[in-house]
């Protein structure tokens, strides 16, 4: 899809547009560049070695890249994201299907022309976060059904974050990029196109704080640390961390002011995750550890309502109207 | 041909009722909620192409619930805990009669008329108990109350009347809520259902889905040859993808519609309303929480999904689907693909009411 450049450059001039578009070109477009790097990276050491020991490493960095733009629902990423990062696994669902996998050495495993065929549940990063950290997956050798398994999973990751990337920058930039135009019925409005990324910026960071942090923390009589995210490979609170940094990031590339409560919320987030005394939040039985985490997650809901505050309140932006009252 | 009896009688319901019919306020097809940038809200007739047929003032949140099928009023219902619905004149907004319940009823959000117009029946609950109860109004005496039945169900939330004229299916959405502050007080053992009723409130069928008791009932579509569309929202733990729509036929077993697992997962667990679209062939949810609208076939195959921030009114059009969003967007959707058509300085509320098919 190509539009004139006389109406970039008119459209350009509008502020919300403007915010659009350094969204895409400081933020989203290098995450997903940065992200489809580090997932061939991953699959280019699973070719040479593709067990867990050598394998820990590339899989956090392309863990780490996507925290940058995991959480962008929208687009090529809107359903696209939940194969990449299947979680939270509810019903199990990611070590049952592993396990029927490995048991019946499924010849699906070793393919990867047909693996995108596979469950969401069986592919990305959590799948492999399941072979390469879990006990009674991770201790495969060279050679076995586990390491081709790996080996397949890493190429389907690869191509997934090649194509998310492609769509993004081939396609769905465009979308944003054309708010308004005639016939583009995703965003109706340049203001539209701001106030979609600008949603993304608060989900990711409700998110962080009722999902990530809010699943593990459960009741004060019932903490579930072992629904913490990424527990058993150690990202818990870092994933936290970074996805609340990407968000800001990305809410900062929206502003066209400099933000600084902002940047001081963040800081001070940084602060409170510093004093959090297991990054895997295994220990949040213990109250005193729990209470360093809630404060986590207090400082997360902190940052969300500094961000409505600072950048949503003076571009208008709301919170949907019907997503926020059911009836 | 008209007799001295038709016309007499035709006579008798003009004086009965000064009301004048849909074709006054510019022969709308919908009827929909919204608030304006000002803060307050308004009722709007909606023609085919999205255009406003009329705009009148409401004068408080509520949803178009239900539109006469007749005359030009439209029922619209209080917030919660919805102590009473107004009964508009979509001439100029004004207030025809004010419907106030029982002190030990709630009404739920919904209500629907009866086929000729005569009866209104609401979807209300039991206050001390949530135990649903359907209201019964006479239209043509001042929207008197005229009796009630129970819902058999908890909650009941949408109902209407069945292609025979008489039947009654309700949506019990089984959710047992606090008197004051409607704190959900049943999560953990609430059991929605789907029940049929005869016109004196008598049990004639109904139906659970055991393995999803924690998916509220919520919201209903009927086709012509009696297939019912039923929306559900998830109350349980998050992430479990539960299925959104179920389609029955009287008398058979309740059919479940599932998505892709992702795309199950991107609705949140949330359908907010469900329609059939216009041929009938396919039926269709919105999900504002996850900005999507999921198409099925009419034997619960998922056709496909179509992104849009706030969908959630949705109604039938000849082409396909009408969807209105809280962004003031009006989009056509036929197959796979969304036309914007209008868009309006509003927020629409959930429902699109259709008037006419």
């Amino acid at each position: 899809m190509r539009i004139p450049l006389l109406a970039c450059l008119t459209l350009a001039a509008t502020p919300a547009l403007a915010g659009t578009e350094e969204a895409l070109s400081d933020h989203i477009l290098p995450g997903f560049g940065g992200f489809a790097t580090a997932a061939e990276a991953l699959r280019v050491t699973a070719e040479a070695d593709c067990t867990a020991e050598a394998l820990k490493e590339p899989w956090n960095a392309a863990f780490d890249a996507w925290t940058q733009v995991g959480d962008l629902r929208m687009g090529p990423t809107e359903t696209g994201a939940l194969s990449v990062y299947f979680w939270p696994d509810a019903r199990g669902f990611t070590p049952r299907t592993l396990g029927r996998l490995i048991d019946d050495e499924e010849p699906i495993g070793t393919d990867p022309e047909t693996f995108s065929e596979m469950s969401i549940a069986a592919r990305g990063l959590m799948a492999l976060e399941q072979m390469l950290y879990a006990d009674d997956f991770s201790g495969y050798a060279q050679g076995s059904y586990s390491c081709a398994l790996v080996q397949t999973m890493t190429a389907d990751l690869s191509a997934q974050a090649g194509a998310l990337e492609a769509g993004w920058r081939d396609g769905f930039a465009q979308v944003l990029r054309s708010a308004g135009q005639e016939g583009n019925a995703l965003f109706q409005t340049p203001d539209e196109a701001l106030r979609g990324l600008y949603t993304q910026v608060l989900s990711s960071l409700e998110f962080t704080a009722d999902t990530r942090l809010g699943r593990p923390l459960g009741t004060f009589e019932r903490p579930r640390p072992t629904r913490a995210e990424s527990w058993r490979s150690g990202r818990a609170l870092d994933n936290a961390v970074l996805f609340a940094d990407a968000a800001t990031d990305l809410a900062i590339t929206l502003a066209d002011t400099p933000m600084p409560q902002t940047r001081d919320a963040l800081e001070r987030l940084h602060e409170v995750a510093d004093r959090v005394t297991d990054p895997a939040l295994q220990d949040i039985e213990d109250p005193s550890a729990r209470l360093r985490v809630e404060i986590v997650q207090q400082q997360v809901r902190a940052l969300s309502q500094t961000i409505e505050a600072e950048l949503g309140g003076p571009l208008g932006l709301t919170a949907g109207f019907n997503s926020q009252d059911g009836d | 041909m008209t007799t001295r009896r038709t016309f007499l009688a035709s006579l008798l319901a003009a004086s009965a009722s000064p009301a004048v019919g849909w074709a006054a306020v510019g022969n709308p097809s919908y009827v929909a909620a919204a608030k304006l940038p000002d803060g307050s809200y308004m009722l709007a007739g909606l023609r085919e192409d999205g255009t406003e047929a009329f705009r009148v003032p409401l004068p408080a949140r509520g949803h178009a619930a239900c539109a006469h099928p007749e005359r030009a009023e439209a029922v619209g219902f209080a917030r919660r805990p919805g102590s009473y619905a107004l009964v508009v004149d979509c001439r100029d907004g004004a207030v025809l009669h004010r419907l106030t319940p029982p002190e030990d009823r709630q009404l739920n959000g919904h209500g629907t008329f009866s086929q000729d117009g005569a009866l209104l029946y609401t979807a209300e609950q039991r206050v001390e108990d949530s135990e649903g109860v359907i209201g019964i109004w006479d239209t043509e005496a001042n929207y008197s109350r005229i009796g009630e039945f129970a819902s058999h169900g908890v909650g009941p939330h949408d109902l209407r009347i069945m292609p025979d004229g008489k039947t009654l299916v309700i949506a019990n959405g089984g959710i047992k809520t606090d008197r004051w502050d409607r704190t959900k007080l049943n999560i953990d053992s609430m059991r929605p259902n789907l029940s049929y009723l005869d016109a004196d409130g008598m049990l004639l069928e109904q139906h659970e889905i055991p393995e999803f008791a924690q998916n509220s009932i919520r919201h209903l579509a009927l086709r012509p040859d009696g297939l019912v569309g039923f929306a559900m929202q998830w109350e349980g733990e998050p992430g479990m993808a539960p299925p959104l729509l179920g389609l029955h036929r009287r008398g058979e077993t309740p059919l479940l519609c599932e998505a892709p697992l992702a795309d199950e997962l991107a609705m949140d667990g949330y359908a907010g309303s469900v329609a059939f679209s216009g041929t009938g062939d396919e039926i269709a949810i919105t999900s504002p929480r996850g900005g999507r609208l999921h198409r099925f076939d009419d034997e619960g195959q998922f056709l496909g999904a179509v992104s849009r921030a706030d969908v959630c009114g949705l109604a039938a059009h000849d082409s396909g689907y009408l969807a209105s969003d809280g962004l003031g967007g009006i989009q056509l959707v036929t197959a796979d693909t969304a036309t914007p058509l209008t868009r309006t300085e509003a927020a629409w509320d959930n429902h699109l009411i259709r008037l006419r098919s």
